[in-house]
């Protein structure tokens, strides 16, 4: 009997530590139960909050914004297909059906921004949980809302109304949300938004590249002009100016970072942030606005790279003839921010194709930069300043601003006179100062000016495709400029598996 | 500080538990009885036959005298079973110590004792669906792995050898089960351990038997991981009174036959493809072009510079050394093969010693150890376009040359871009020869246990298992070769460094009770086990070389951060285990089952599955109004039923991670990032099977005709599937339970001794119908995509999906009067059906035409073997087939790019030119470019599609008996095979109808995309001379 004893002992001991047993936590992860409990953890999470920025402004914006204006287009290739994705934006061809695309890049723009709202939504659900320093607390607080209400506002400004996510999703129940008016999001962005200017300090004393209360001040302004609460965005407007923190660098080729140096200058209010180097931080965008096929001796010295390698396929955001004529005689800044590279592989007589020269920075690493890109920056608040000043009849107030720009550019006074004429000059001057830094396409939107401006635009390439690059012998699509919108339409794959669109 | 559920391993324990065992069963003890085993007629002495304590593992086999010694108490059981004879049951008396057996002979092998889970037990009795093979059958197969010899051989279970690569590619399905996305591949044991590593590192010829469990009655002992089906491998043991030494070897040669490679413009077509091309585009035809005659005799054939005639090498060693107390078997095996792809080998090397030690009657034990070591090579030689040799050197233009003028390999050849040259070509030759992608495994299988019987017909077992597995990945690519295209030499040197460290053990302790009461015969098992499996990773990437002799890590001037990681996989799994099993004259017969497994991977709320299962037979030939019939001399029919699992869902699948390398960065600084990556499910649990099956066994005239028939039907519900959910919550997907998909088919076997006497010929025959129908999915879901795939409610699993191909337009009118795609039809370009009938043609969105345009699962697969004995010769030939299966020839989108890219299949020099020469009607226009040849070539459509049915001589082995040599060699004999002897099949698109690659970076485990051919590394044909001698 004692034997056994000892047999049913062991069962005993066995069963009893089952539990144990069988619980393997992940080793090589962190768990959420684990997660979100130090001032540490905040930072990170913070900082991860960030990450989507780089893939929002390396692979989507300019193709949502630049490519859709009359700024940029696709250089044809005829050899090359799976290229829709990109035309249909460029030709306004995009497929539609209920307010639904399949277009890709409107699908990931989507995705990328409600990657930022999760994450800020899980730090501002937990961070007041937590017992830090309260200096700190502001801080992280203060970049978590500002992305917050950056992600929603590119949102409201590609779609309109957009689900309004303000808690994280914990099951799969919670998933889907109905769609917000756009202007309930507005709402809520620019709560959010307000809450950063108060929280955030100023550029000087917060970390260098990192959202400062003059950015959060400048994504206001940005919000209430495109509201047209001109008298709330010159006061913010000219909180920057006065904050001392900010000015125009002489010369306007010096704006721009390159791929180690002269990032977050002193004109900088806000860029995103990349690393040139195998951390996979690094930005790529250039490559992207290269015409193809381009061999590797074309190609190296716009890149500089010590191993080029050639690049098939397609090119995009090649400047169109139309942003070309927009300088004025003497511009400094169209030589800046264009040049010409011959490509002999192409299919063209006209082997000559223009690219966009303002990001051509030489870097070490093939396909591989660190080029930051500009958000926000100094020039914009002048001319901002002057729209806002102009839009409530202080005409002359605004000409000053405005010079302000012209004159870095080489270029004389405006002699824009009246409103109305004043209006249409800083239209003008924003598409070449900001030319290929994602403002074209909603300059024109909230003007409302799409079909007026994409209208004509289109009806310009198709008369003369030979002039937007494509081959002799070819042409524009026969769908091209058959659906000028001023929103984008909802992705089909979001709309695939949400109840509500 | 996590602490083990089962204190066993601790050693102390360990030793008091054992202790514990020996001291409470040591007093009880048994007699011996001995005796002689004799045939019928001829009453000649029969060596090698088989005597078992019936219900117990102890016996014995007789020596060459026909002697036998085994431990047995009075009213005890002899089963006496030898090949070719009827077995006999003996009652053993007390008293009496020494027995004359006779036995009849017979063309039965009812009398078979087989393996099953967790015991065995005579053929006969057996209720389930199982199916046993012989190791020696597979002995001669020129194979690396044993699933390749298995091929045909297997009713209901379908094994495809999907890619050539040695060692590699052997996808194996029993009874077509599938899943979203857990995996499929069925559970493989060996000598009782379930094995976690790679099934292929086994060398075949340590293989005994293997019987492979189909239907739930005989899996559901193995619960949570047996729905896919469980492989029971034993090795092969010493067997009492038996020495031997055995060499076999055979040596040979491998090929890639001409017949069935996917066939390629040669120089003359392919220039006058590209002069054709110009033309009909009204462009200026390059001077390259203008003369394709020039090129007569010119064909770079570099499809075919990458192979070569490779040898085949496989020795054998094994001794089996047998006293009374201790049996011990070794088998030593080298095996080494080149491939037939420039730069690719397997070699193994593997040892293992089984040994059996009787300490006394009661008390047995017994160790195996099986260590191999496994090194093999194989560059990048399968992939896509871009990524795998043997595809990228396919459609390189067939006038670039592969030597230049000096007689040395090219580095990489362009032709000016008028050509319509987009890409740089590197030398694939030159990437085949200098890229390396080595793989050196060593692995130690090890066993141990130990057996005790302290009463008659109580057993207790305990076993400890290990497995270790070191593996040691090295990939190099100089900058002189690249495996992908449009790449410039010199290139980024770059490697990587994956070393991965496994360890799993298993203990199980099992008491089996066997009792017969009249003719009331039970068995009962219970048993309680334990297994843990831990993996250590760590992977080192680097690139940028600045010299490529010394591919070190610190060699390189960059580590790439985001390859280079890692990673811990663990799981831990507690079960416990019961059977019973009842008979009545060994007539009606009755088998209950139930486990119950509680996994680590299983969510806290859900953390204990239960797996049972029922199973009956009827002998019906043992009633007596069957024995009125001299024509069936055996029937029986049987029926199961029972629950299994697969819990292969991932180790960490329940839990929501927190992903700290989501960095960012400032000012040039890296700051690091942390996020919620995934969401938490604490019910995650097993996908569950619901099996029915229902069988016959039928033995016509004395046995010589034996039928298997079969019928399942099963229904898999919780599968594991990584439900989308809106991106707006932050999430792509949530893993869930959820869905069910249901399963049915009918296997029938044959086995017929077609004569006898001097000529001795058998045919084994099968065939098995296999189907599926997915019932539901996720709620609100409908549909799953895989590649060029869909996988829909109410539709059978991993259908082809796309545009369905009416023609080609065959002129104005046509185009005219039919739906088009805007902007990019033309007269001669692909004619599309419009499935939803809105006048126009589109792909995707809410205009979708795309439909059902094939199916990658045959309609059934069949094997038949045929063995011929005469005099000393022994002739084998085995033939495998599949029928109604289709592939999607995705190759075509590369290989009959009609811009003229890359070179092209021959066929697309009939392609669609003008109305007046429309060609064979597979092809269309090239005028257009892009926007018009993009429509065949990038959408998915039936064009792609091809039947794929084969039937492949898989083996032909000729044999000669040579007998005994002098006093030295007991028996030999030599013998000459040829592996993969043709396939016939209509299928075009390449030289393996098997093939199937997934090229869709969906992270489904391949499931949903199956059948798509993307080239791959050629399956060879093989031919060997070998020997088997005993001394």
């Amino acid at each position: 009997m004692k034997k056994i004893n000892i047999i049913l002992a062991f069962l005993g001991i066995m069963l009893s530590s089952c539990e144990e047993f069988l619980t393997i936590a992940p080793e090589t992860a962190l768990s959420s139960a684990t997660f979100y409990q130090t001032e540490s953890d905040f930072e990170q999470a913070v900082n991860a909050a960030y990450a989507p920025l780089r893939t929002i402004a390396d692979n989507r914006s300019w193709l949502l914004c630049e490519m859709r204006s009359d700024n940029t287009i696709y250089a044809r290739n005829i050899n090359f297909g799976a290229t829709e994705q990109q035309e249909d934006l460029s030709d306004h061809a995009l497929p539609e059906a209920q307010g639904i695309t399949s277009n890709v890049h409107v699908l990931n723009q989507y995705r990328q921004d409600y990657l930022i709202i999760a994450r800020t939504n899980e730090i501002m659900s937990q961070i007041d949980d937590v017992e830090f320093d309260q200096a700190s607390k502001d801080n992280l607080k203060g970049q978590a809302l500002f992305l917050r209400g950056y992600a929603y506002y590119e949102l409201a400004r590609y779609f309109g109304s957009v689900p309004l996510h303000l808690t994280p999703v914990t099951s799969r129940e919670e998933a889907a949300l109905p769609l917000t008016p756009e202007a309930e999001i507005y709402t809520q962005l620019i709560g959010d938004i307000q809450s950063a200017v108060n929280l955030l300090p100023v550029r000087s004393q917060q970390g260098v590249g990192r959202a400062s209360k003059g950015a959060a001040q400048m994504l206001l302004a940005d919000v209430f002009i495109t509201q047209k609460r001109w008298e709330d965005a010159e006061t913010l407007l000219k909180a920057i100016v006065t904050s001392g923190e900010y000015e125009l660098i002489p010369n306007y080729e010096d704006v721009f970072s390159e791929s180690v140096g002269n990032k977050n200058n002193a004109e900088s209010l806000f860029e995103i942030q990349y690393l040139e180097g195998p951390e996979g931080l690094n930005s790529d965008f250039l490559y992207a606005f290269m015409p193809r096929p381009i061999s590797q001796d074309e190609l190296q010295p716009i890149t500089g790279t010590s191993n080029p390698q050639p690049l098939d396929g397609e090119g995009n955001n090649i400047p169109t003839p139309d942003i070309i004529a927009a300088y004025e005689e003497g511009d400094l800044r169209k030589d800046a921010s264009i040049a010409y590279v011959e490509i002999a592989g192409s299919d063209r007589e006209d082997k000559v194709y223009p690219y966009i020269k303002k990001y051509a920075k030489h870097h070490d690493l093939h396909f591989n930069h660190g080029i930051n890109w500009p958000i926000y920056r100094y020039a914009e608040v002048l001319l901002f300043l002057a729209e806002a000043l102009n839009e409530q009849g202080k005409t002359e107030e605004a000409a000053g601003y405005l010079n302000q720009v012209r004159s870095r550019a080489g270029l004389d006074d405006t002699n824009a006179s009246g409103q109305t004429d004043m209006r249409e000059a800083i239209f003008n001057e924003r598409r070449v100062e900001l030319a290929f830094e994602n403002k074209r396409w909603f300059d024109i939107t909230r003007a409302d000016r799409v079909q007026e401006i994409i209208g004509d635009f289109g009806q310009r390439a198709l008369a003369n495709p030979q002039d937007y690059y494509y081959p002799e012998g070819a042409t524009f699509r026969s769908n091209a400029f058959t659906n000028i919108t001023k929103y984008y339409a909802l992705p089909a794959a979001e709309a695939e598996i949400t109840p509500h669109f | 500080m996590k602490k083990d559920c089962y204190p066993i391993l601790d050693s102390r324990r360990l030793i008091a538990f054992m202790a514990a065992m020996l001291l409470t069963f040591a007093s009880y003890a048994q007699s011996t009885v001995s005796g002689v085993v004799r045939s019928e007629g001829d009453n000649e002495t029969l060596p090698g036959v088989s005597v078992l304590v019936k219900g117990t593992t102890r016996g014995t086999v007789t020596d060459l005298d026909g002697r036998f010694q085994v431990e047995a108490a009075a009213g005890e059981v002899l089963t006496v079973s030898y090949i070719g004879y009827a077995t006999r049951e003996i009652p053993v008396q007390g008293g009496q110590t020494e027995y004359e057996i006779v036995l009849a002979s017979s063309m039965s092998d009812l009398t078979e004792v087989v393996v099953v889970g967790y015991g065995s037990q005579l053929k006969k009795e057996i209720t389930g669906s199982v199916q046993t093979i012989q190791g020696d059958d597979l002995m001669d197969i020129p194979a690396t792995q044993m699933a390749q010899k298995l091929q045909g051989q297997l009713a209901g279970v379908q094994i495809n050898q999907t890619t050539g690569k040695p060692g590699q590619g052997m996808n194996v399905r029993i009874r077509g089960q599938l899943s979203v996305s857990a995996g499929s591949d069925p559970l493989y044991v060996v000598d009782g351990f379930p094995i976690t590593g790679d099934i292929s590192t086994l060398n075949p010829d340590e293989i005994q038997d293997i019987t492979i469990l189909k239907d739930a009655a005989s899996t559901s002992l193995y619960g949570s991981r047996a729905a896919n089906g469980v492989v029971l491998i034993t090795t092969k043991r010493g067997k009492a009174g038996q020495s031997s030494v055995a060499l076999n070897v055979y040596t040979g040669l491998q090929n890639v036959p001409h017949y069935n490679r996917l066939e390629m413009m040669d120089a003359v077509e392919f220039a006058q493809f590209k002069k054709e091309y110009f033309e009909d585009a009204g462009r200026p035809v390059p001077d390259m072009f203008q003369n394709p005659s020039q090129y007569e005799g010119q064909t770079q054939d570099w499809y075919d510079a990458l192979l070569q005639t490779a040898p085949i090498t496989n020795y054998n060693l094994t001794i089996n050394s047998n006293t009374e107390k201790m049996r011990t078997s070794v088998v030593a095996g080298y095996f080494d093969q080149e491939g037939v792809v420039l730069n690719t080998d397997y070699e193994r090397f593997s040892l293992r010693l089984n040994t059996d030690y009787t300490a006394s009657d009661k008390l047995t034990m017994g160790f195996n150890l099986a260590p191999t070591y496994v090194r093999d090579n194989t560059p990048r030689t399968d992939g896509s376009r871009g990524t795998g040799i043997l595809f990228n050197a396919l459609h390189t233009w067939p006038n670039m040359p592969i030597y230049d003028d000096n007689g040395e390999l090219t580095y990489f050849n362009r032709f000016p871009s008028e050509t319509g040259n987009i890409f740089a070509y590197p030398n694939y030759v030159r990437s085949a020869q200098e890229i390396t992608n080595e793989t050196k495994q060593t692995n130690l299988l090890s066993n141990a246990y130990v057996q005790y019987e302290p009463i008659e017909g109580l057993e207790i077992k305990s076993t400890i298992n290990a497995e270790i597995r070191n593996s040691k990945y090295f990939y190099f690519n100089p900058s002189t070769a690249t495996p992908g295209m449009n790449v410039a030499i010199p290139t980024v040197a770059s490697s990587v460094r994956d070393n991965r460290e496994i360890f799993s053990w298993l203990n199980e302790n099992t008491v089996t009770y066997t009792k017969s009461i009249n003719d009331h015969n039970f068995q009962l098992l219970g048993g309680f086990t334990n297994q843990k499996f831990r993996l250590d990773r760590t992977q080192v990437a680097a690139n940028t070389y600045a010299d490529d002799r010394l591919p070190t890590v610190q060699g390189a001037i960059n580590i790439n951060r985001g390859s280079t990681i890692s990673d811990v996989q663990e799981w831990a799994l507690t079960s416990f285990l019961s059977r019973l099993t009842y008979n009545y004259q060994g007539k009606y017969l009755l088998t209950a089952a139930i486990r119950a497994d509680g996994s680590s991977r299983f969510g806290s709320e859900n953390r204990w599955g239960v797996f049972p299962s029922v199973s009956a037979g009827w002998v019906m030939s043992d009633e007596g109004f069957l024995n009125t019939s001299d024509k069936v001399s055996f029937m029986k029919v049987r029926g199961s039923y029972g629950v299994t699992g697969n819990n292969n869902i991932g180790n960490y699948t329940q839990y929501a991670l927190v992903n700290n390398t989501v960095n960012h960065v400032f000012n040039n600084s890296v700051v690091p990032g942390a996020a919620i990556t995934s969401l938490q499910n604490p019910f995650l649990g097993w996908e569950t099977t619901q099996q029915f099956d229902i069988g016959l066994d039928l033995g016509l005239f004395d046995d010589r005709i034996q039928f298997v028939y079969d019928f399942y039907t099963k229904n898999t519900t919780n599968l594991l599937y990584n439900v989308q959910i809106p991106q707006e919550a932050g999430f792509g997907s949530f893993t869930d339970n959820i869905g069910e998909i249901k399963f049915w088919g009918h296997e029938f076997a044959i086995t017929s001794r077609n004569t006898q006497g001097r000529l001795v010929w058998t045919t084994n025959a099968n065939i098995s119908f296999n189907r599926n129908k997915v019932m539901d999915l996720a709620e609100g879901i409908d549909r799953v995509y895989g590649n060029v795939h869909i996988t829909q409610v109410g539709q059978p699993f991993g259908q082809f999906y796309g545009l369905r191909k009416l023609g080609n337009y065959m002129n104005e009118e046509d185009l005219n009067s039919s739906p088009q795609v805007p902007g990019r039809s033309t007269v001669g370009s692909i004619k599309l059906e419009d499935i939803n009938g809105d006048g126009i043609i589109s792909i995707g969105g809410d205009n979708d035409d795309r439909t059902i345009i094939g199916n990658p699962f045959p309609d059934f697969t069949y094997g038949i073997t045929n063995n011929f004995r005469y005099g000393k010769w022994d002739l084998n030939i085995i033939g495998s087939g599949s029928y109604g299966n289709e592939l999607y020839m995705r190759h075509l989108f590369s290989t009959a790019n009609l811009d003229g890219v890359f070179n092209m299949v021959q066929k697309a020099t009939e392609r669609f030119r003008s109305p007046e020469d429309p060609g064979e009607g597979i092809f269309g226009t090239t005028v257009g470019g892009g926007n018009v040849t993009g429509i065949e070539r990038d959408w998915a459509n039936s064009n792609f599609v091809w039947d794929a049915s084969f039937f492949t001589i898989k083996n032909i082995t000729l044999g000669y008996n040579l007998g005994a040599i002098a006093n030295v060699i007991k028996s030999a004999r030599v013998y000459a095979a040829v592996q993969n002897v043709y396939i016939f099949t209509p299928y075009w698109g390449g030289p393996n109808p098997e093939v199937s690659q997934q090229n869709n970076g969906n992270g489904d485990g391949g499931n949903l995309s199956q059948g798509v051919d993307l080239t791959g590394y050629p399956v060879p044909r093989t031919f060997t001379v070998g020997a088997n001698i005993t001394f």
